[in-house]
């Protein structure tokens, strides 16, 4: 796909995020600034355990900034955007809901009425695969199908943008796999800007437009790629395997 | 460090200064709650919505509080004396509880036969409520310290059992593997993996069974007593005295929030392992 | 063979040691009353002390009356209490400024055990119906409270970002989120207020009252009539497993989630 002159969807201005304790106090973020553009599937790339779900967290609204801006659409956003959805990492979902009852929940919180919201909801419970599972609860399901519960939930929502915070990091490697190209489907059948992190290097370079590599602790902008390798992308080509070990080299060594 | 050092210092003091300032909020509103509660109470009491023969202010209740320090009328001792009959019986049921039933708690849950032989009886005493041990054992045994003290230990008794089982049953069976590869005896996995594993379990146990015997010493103090914080109430109300009930009432609380606070500090001592949470 | 001959060994200790606890019980109750029959009744006389509940009732009524009677102050203690706990639970949960203000004059009342209330409550109410309901009211009111306020306020961060992500306002996040999520620990409170209520009101019947099975045992002890004492104690550790055993039935209807695990 040729790098279109896509418009700027969102911007991340310079976002520094410190943490205080009672005694000390410690920088998580540091001056990360990068673009949105429409339509495109960013990846942020991140070792270790540093800074990555905050600095989703802040995008989302759920966290406050020690500084910096995030604009949307030209206006600056301050509390939570309400055309961000978001597929959490620890999944939350509902465990006193059905999977229907789940997807449904940002409808339900709208006021979209029922007749509505179930149509919705099973929709994206079929883009997902999940159909005749409508009834199940989360405990009933894998691990694989809870987190496309959690995608599908968040589609259901109509979110502009669409953040995903280690959807994956909890699978297995095969089903790690399928759920990649499952994602790849349902992003280009909904077109929605999507910002995926990640802290697995195949992974982003599988499924990114763009990769934002950040570094370790704290998490500053290290690098910005922009992936050329046409999709279906294969991960043993060897345009793959380069991209995979330019980025490997560049990339700190989380303990 | 690009970031500037001093702005981050000058962070952290606001921080600060926003942490004191909020929980100096939330002490002094806690502060206000209970003072505003007195106030009304005592404004009721004064304004004569209550009969202050029934409902004493608070302030009374606090110089009956302090003349029971040093005064034996109505029940014949002073406040300490009460306490401390009290306290003897309620620790002597508690104590044993801990001392029969965890072992016995711990030892259903890891050898299955001792299971199959004690569950029965277990389960035969389990449901009666401890109060309604009390004529039994009144007539069984009269209304001395003994007779007091066996009352307490049931209401003890069955949490720490129940406890210490559940406790035991939920040691992670990785752990028993590993010990098992290193070649530990079977008591020697109990001993060193069974018994720490379950010792979260075993004192939310024993906190129930804390709860438990304070206020069952009460009732048994209340039906057959001559000495105690119990009695001490019971007399007041048959003198028609309600501040030396309430005064009563008062300690008893108070106690019983002192025995559990000690009982957390123990808990913090003792499962530092745990702090994680 | 061998390990044939094992399992065998297995299975008669399995199935054996159960049966000889409970004949060593029987055997030790038929001993101790033979020789003391003034301390504790045959298991004889108790049945016969059983079926004279119902040929001569007690205070106008036989033995399913007055656990009637205990019951329904239970029940009725139990609803208000409830009503009043869980709400309140929730309150000072959700709500950090409640729970500075109301929370600690909780605090302050909570260690008192029900049973210390008796005295003022009769020096109040006297020995009526409503004393006997405020009491248990007490000993149901505070383990609800506590058991909701802290399953409310462990509620998992990430839960209520989900709300606030999905658009929910404060309101529904908490009838949605944070009140089902809370509701087994709530299921818990419920259960420790049915025990506690139990218990409290025996206490309460045992000290004054007509009926109830708490007033048995006490006319039991009183007349000298252990094995009335024996018939009421039998009958509370009944119907308090009972109580329990529909809780957990009615805990997998309420919480189906939760059952599966």
């Amino acid at each position: 796909m040729e790098q279109q002159q896509m418009t700027k969807k969102m911007e991340v201005k310079g976002i520094s995020k410190t943490f205080y304790n009672k005694n000390s106090y410690f920088t998580a973020i540091e001056n990360v600034s990068f673009d949105v553009k429409d339509g495109e599937f960013l990846v942020i790339l991140g070792p270790g355990r540093c800074g990555k779900t905050v600095l989703l967290n802040i995008i989302a609204g759920l966290e406050e900034k020690t500084e910096g801006a995030v604009i949307y659409n030209g206006k600056e956003i301050s509390g939570v955007n309400p055309e961000v959805g978001m597929v959490f990492q620890k999944l939350a979902l509902m465990p006193f809901k059905t999977v229907l009852q789940n997807v449904e929940l940002g409808m339900k919180f709208r006021g979209v009425p029922k007749a509505e919201r179930h149509e919705v909801a099973r929709r994206y419970i079929d883009l997902v695969g999940l159909k005749g599972f409508e009834n199940s609860y989360p405990t009933q399901l894998s691990g694989g199908m809870k987190q496309r519960v959690g995608i599908a939930r968040a589609y259901a929502n109509d979110p502009k943008v669409l953040i995903m915070d280690e959807p994956f990091g909890q699978l297995d490697a095969q089903t790690r796999y399928s759920m990649q190209n499952e994602i790849l489907r349902i992003w280009e059948q909904e077109k929605r800007t999507v910002v995926f992190v990640t802290n697995n290097i195949e992974e982003a370079c599988y499924l990114g437009d763009r990769i934002i590599l950040l570094s370790d602790c704290p998490a500053k902008v290290k690098e910005i790629y922009n992936i050329e390798i046409p999709r279906p992308r294969n991960m043993v080509s060897k345009e793959f395997m380069d991209l995979r070990a330019k980025i490997s080299d560049n990339t700190d060594l989380a303990i | 460090m690009s970031v500037d050092k001093k702005k981050l210092e000058e962070g952290l003091k606001k921080y600060q200064n926003q942490q004191k300032k909020l929980s100096l909020k939330y002490a002094l509103l806690s502060a206000a709650g209970i003072l505003g509660f007195l106030l009304i109470w005592q404004a009721v009491v004064k304004m004569g919505l209550v009969n202050e023969a029934r409902l004493p202010t608070p302030v009374t209740i606090l110089e009956t509080l302090i003349y029971k320090v040093s005064n034996e009328s109505p029940d014949g001792s002073v406040l300490m004396v009460n306490i401390l009959a009290s306290l003897q019986v309620a620790l002597t049921g508690f104590l044993s509880a801990i001392v029969i039933g965890i072992p016995l708690g711990l030892f259903m849950g890891w050898w299955e036969y001792a299971d199959r032989f004690i569950r029965p009886i277990f389960e035969l005493i389990r449901p009666i409520p401890p109060i309604a041990w009390i004529p039994l054992v009144v007539v069984w045994m009269g209304i001395g310290l003994q007779a007091k003290a066996l009352i307490i230990f049931f209401t003890a008794f069955v949490p720490c059992v129940i406890n210490a089982y559940t406790g035991i049953k939920l040691t992670n069976k990785t752990l028993i593997n590993v010990s098992k590869t290193f070649g530990a005896s079977n008591f020697e996995i109990f001993y060193k993996v069974g018994i720490p594993s379950s010792l979260p379990m075993v004192f939310a146990g024993i906190r129930v069974a804390l709860g438990n015997s304070w206020s069952t010493l009460v009732a048994a103090e209340m039906l057959a007593a001559s000495a105690g914080l119990g009695y001490m109430i019971q007399i007041g109300r048959t003198v028609a005295r309600p501040d030396i009930v309430i005064v009563g009432m008062v300690v008893i609380g108070a106690i019983g929030a002192i025995l559990s606070g000690l009982l957390s500090l123990c808990e913090r001592r003792l499962l530092k392992w745990k702090v994680n949470r | 063979m061998g390990s044939k001959q094992k399992e065998r060994v297995h299975a008669i200790l399995y199935w054996g040691l159960p049966v000889l606890a409970v004949i060593l019980i029987v055997v030790a109750w038929v001993l101790f009353s033979a020789q003391h029959p003034e301390l504790m009744p045959d298991p004889v006389s108790v049945w016969k002390r059983l079926i004279k509940t119902f040929v001569k009732p007690i205070g106008n009524t036989n033995l399913f009356g007055h656990a009637w009677a205990s019951l329904s102050r239970v029940l009725l203690a139990l609803l208000i209490a409830w009503a009043f706990g869980i709400f309140f639970g929730i309150l000072i949960g959700w709500n950090r400024t409640a729970r500075a203000i109301f929370g600690s004059i909780f605090e302050v009342i909570r260690p008192i055990p029900p049973i210390a209330w008796i005295p003022i409550m009769i020096m109040w109410f006297g020995i009526g119906e409503l004393p006997k309901i405020l009491l248990v009211f007490i000993g149901t009111f505070v383990p609800l409270v506590i058991n909701t306020s802290a399953g409310i306020s462990m509620v998992d961060k990430i839960n209520i970002s989900v709300g606030k992500v999905f658009g929910g306002s404060n309101m529904q996040i908490l009838k949605d989120i944070v009140i089902p999520t809370a509701l087994p620990s709530i299921f818990a409170g419920i259960r420790t207020s049915v025990s506690s209520g139990w218990t409290t009101v025996l206490a309460a019947e045992m000290l004054a009252a007509q009926r109830g099975l708490g007033s048995l045992v006490t006319k039991g002890w009183q007349g000298s009539d252990m094995a009335l004492v024996l018939v009421a104690v039998i009958t509370i550790a009944i119907i308090g497993s009972l109580l329990s055993f529909l809780l957990n039935k009615l805990e997998k209807v309420v919480c189906p989630w939760n059952s599966n695990k």
